[in-house]
């Protein structure tokens, strides 16, 4: 229990500002390493306050390199990645919560297979299939590469989630005319519309993370996401940090607002009140 | 309007029958209440009509029309689901029109905005509109249109289960125990009011329950089941004083039927010690049959009476008083009662009395027996034993 009362107020104050401080601070710290001249990087006492005069950083960053096109990039890679994903895995999600049919475990179990093998063991074949396909080289391709992965574990999110939903209301939507689409799109996708959300941000930020795949089926300059581009400017003789640091501040950025516009959607308790429990 | 057949039903699941080759027929508008205990099939037969079940073999016809083989929303009728089952993320007001929403669907009503100004316009619609007000009007649903069925207690799901029910004007209408999640007043008021839409609205109504008094009350008529098997279908009023066997005698009436051991002898009824001179009505069924009945005596044709003629001695082991009326147990001297499934009291009959009742356990009392409407049973097959040249069909007994 949770002590009511101005005391027990003020410790959860103090504690979620502690759990905030914590999750911000990198951000933070990003930011001041950012304004922080090479040559101070490495002084004794660390600044912990940004300085105003290197804010021009961001400047050059932006100037300097291609960090808009990584970024944009990288952002269609991710919301690509979250549209397809989504897309692919209600289907099978519904049919394994609903349907009894042969071979059920066994695809139930091959979903969670993929699930084990690395991605770098998959990179050389994937190149070579990717290559036949004319897939090498185009963000569609990057973003089949990384649905491959995102697909069965939303396909077991959702399943469970539709689990949750009462085979009644299903019912109720059959005798009053609805088709299995239609259930499936009217009825059981806005009843399951947090798990949805919560499915969103994993392959969004699947999408938006990833590094291999990126790195190895995209060649062209202007295709590059932003995490293999952010990758390149670790130099084997030196790396300019503070750049490194925008860029890197610029490219965390979008995947917190999207965090933000999809969270309040993580809402539990949609179906509370259809049917008495 | 629709009358509705089953002809032959059937249903299996694996080696187990749900519902075992279910006959019967009702006429329109009758209020048919499918009762029995738990797991007798009711549902499972209630189900396949909606078409959320299919039949194993035979037929339901609605009128003329076979509807077996028919997808749910084609046989026109309306369920109303014990659960509710309302849509959680609808109003109320788009919960009751949802059903007339769907008659005009079209594949593109799915696409997020244009869809919902679609679904808008056909709610929107004077018909629709005016069908939902009325509709809400009835149910006295109207304060609460645009509310969501979290918001609402249990009372008010139920009256949008119903309107979502009622807007679609179906031939049938089909419940499975709708107010078995009702506290026991509230359940009064519903019964009332699903007795008065009936009337109104008119159409067939079939209704899910184990609760007999329930079936007593809405039903026209009543079709009784146990592990599948129809045990009678009969108006309430020939279920109660007519029992096809022994199972229905026990079903039916709070308390139940008393069931005792009585014997047959020459226009004469023996039961223990006690001989009862027979009426000719029941001389008739005595004539030709076996010497060892089952005597069915309802618990009012029972009285507590004082020293005399033709009455059972006992003592009285435990007094109930139900308000308006008192029902008393009495243990038998010379008498074996079987009425009671489990081996224990098996020599008390209950005996209803009105009024409050002043006696107390381990009184010793005589019992009077009004054989009026006394029924007799084979004690072997548990059937109804009926006098030899008329008399229906006997229903077997499980």
């Amino acid at each position: 229990m949770i002590r009511s009362g101005r005391g027990g107020k003020s410790f959860r104050v103090v504690a979620i500002l502690a759990l905030l401080g914590a999750a911000a601070f990198p951000l933070y710290w990003m930011f001041v390493t950012s304004t922080t001249p090479s040559s101070e990087l490495f002084a004794a006492d660390a600044r912990l306050i940004p300085k105003p005069s290197e804010i021009g950083v961001y400047r050059e960053a932006f100037g300097g390199t291609s960090v808009t096109t990584w970024v944009r990039n990288s952002a269609i890679v991710a919301v690509g990645t979250t549209v397809l994903s989504i897309a692919l895995a209600i289907f099978p999600a519904y049919a394994l919560s609903r349907f009894r049919f042969r071979g059920m475990g066994v695809v139930g179990f091959g979903l969670f297979i993929t699930q084990m093998l690395p991605e770098a063991m998959l990179v050389v074949p994937l190149y070579a299939i990717f290559g036949d396909l004319a897939l090498l080289n185009t963000l569609s391709g990057l973003i089949l590469a990384n649905s491959a992965f995102t697909v069965p574990v939303i396909t077991w999110i959702l399943k469970g989630a539709i689990d949750g939903v009462p085979i009644d209301i299903e019912e109720a939507a059959r005798i009053d005319g609805c088709s299995r689409l239609d259930i499936v799109l009217g009825v059981v996708l806005p009843l399951v519309a947090p798990t949805l959300a919560a499915a969103a941000v994993i392959a969004f930020f699947h999408g938006w993370n990833e590094y291999i795949f990126a790195q190895t089926l995209i060649s062209d300059q202007d295709l590059r996401t932003a995490s293999v581009g952010l990758a390149g400017f670790v130099g084997e003789l030196s790396t300019p940090v503070h750049t490194v640091m925008a860029i890197g501040l610029m490219y965390t950025l979008p995947a917190v607002i999207f965090y933000l516009f999809v969270q309040r959607y993580v809402v539990a308790g949609m179906t509370a009140g259809s049917v008495k429990g | 309007m629709a009358s509705i057949k089953l002809d032959r039903v059937t249903r299996t699941f694996g080696t187990k029958t749900a519902v075992n080759n279910v006959s019967l027929e009702v006429p329109d508008r009758e209020f048919l209440v499918l009762l029995g205990p738990s797991g007798c099939g009711k549902s499972t037969l209630l189900r396949m009509l909606a078409g959320l079940e299919s039949v194993s073999s035979g037929e339901i016809h609605l009128d003329q029309r076979r509807v077996d083989q028919l997808p749910p929303s084609a046989r026109d009728m309306a369920f109303v689901f014990q659960s509710y089952a309302l849509y959680p993320h609808m109003t109320v007001r788009r919960n009751i029109t949802f059903p007339l929403i769907m008659r005009e669907f079209k594949w593109w009503f799915h696409l997020p905005i244009v869809g919902g100004m679609a679904k808008r316009k056909i709610e929107e619609s004077p018909n629709v509109s005016d069908l939902v007000g009325r509709t809400a009007k009835i149910l006295a649903l109207t304060e609460m249109m645009d509310r969501f069925p979290r918001t609402l207690s249990g009372g008010q799901r139920q009256r949008v289960a119903l309107g979502r029910a009622m807007v679609r004007q179906p031939q049938v209408f089909l419940m499975d125990e709708p107010l078995s999640n009702l506290d026991a007043k509230l359940r009064m008021s519903m019964r009332a009011e699903i007795i008065k839409l009936h009337r109104e609205v008119g159409g067939t109504f079939v209704y899910v329950t184990h609760d007999q008094v329930e079936a007593m009350t809405m039903g026209t008529k009543i079709a009784l089941l146990r592990d599948g098997v129809m045990q009678q279908f009969g108006t309430p009023r020939e279920i109660y004083l007519n029992p096809a066997n022994t199972f229905v005698a026990r079903f039916i009436g709070t308390p139940p039927m008393n069931l005792i051991e009585g014997r047959l002898e020459e226009g004469a009824l023996r039961i223990g010690e006690g001989v009862f001179a027979l009426p000719p009505h029941l001389a008739a069924v005595a004539h030709g049959n076996q010497a060892h009945v089952l005597v069915g005596i309802r618990p009012n044709s029972l009285t507590i009476a004082a020293e005399g003629e033709g009455t059972l001695a006992g003592k009285v082991a435990l007094v109930e008083h139900v308000g308006a009326e008192s029902v008393i147990d009495v243990r038998l001297d010379h008498a074996t009662t079987a009425h009671r499934e489990e081996g224990e009291g098996r020599n008390e009959v209950m005996i209803t009395e009105s009024g409050y009742s002043d006696l107390r356990a381990n009184d010793t009392v005589r019992v009077r027996i009004d054989l009026t409407d006394v029924v007799f049973f084979s004690p072997d097959s548990g059937l109804r034993l009926r006098p030899e040249p008329r008399g229906a069909t006997p229903h077997p007994a499980s």
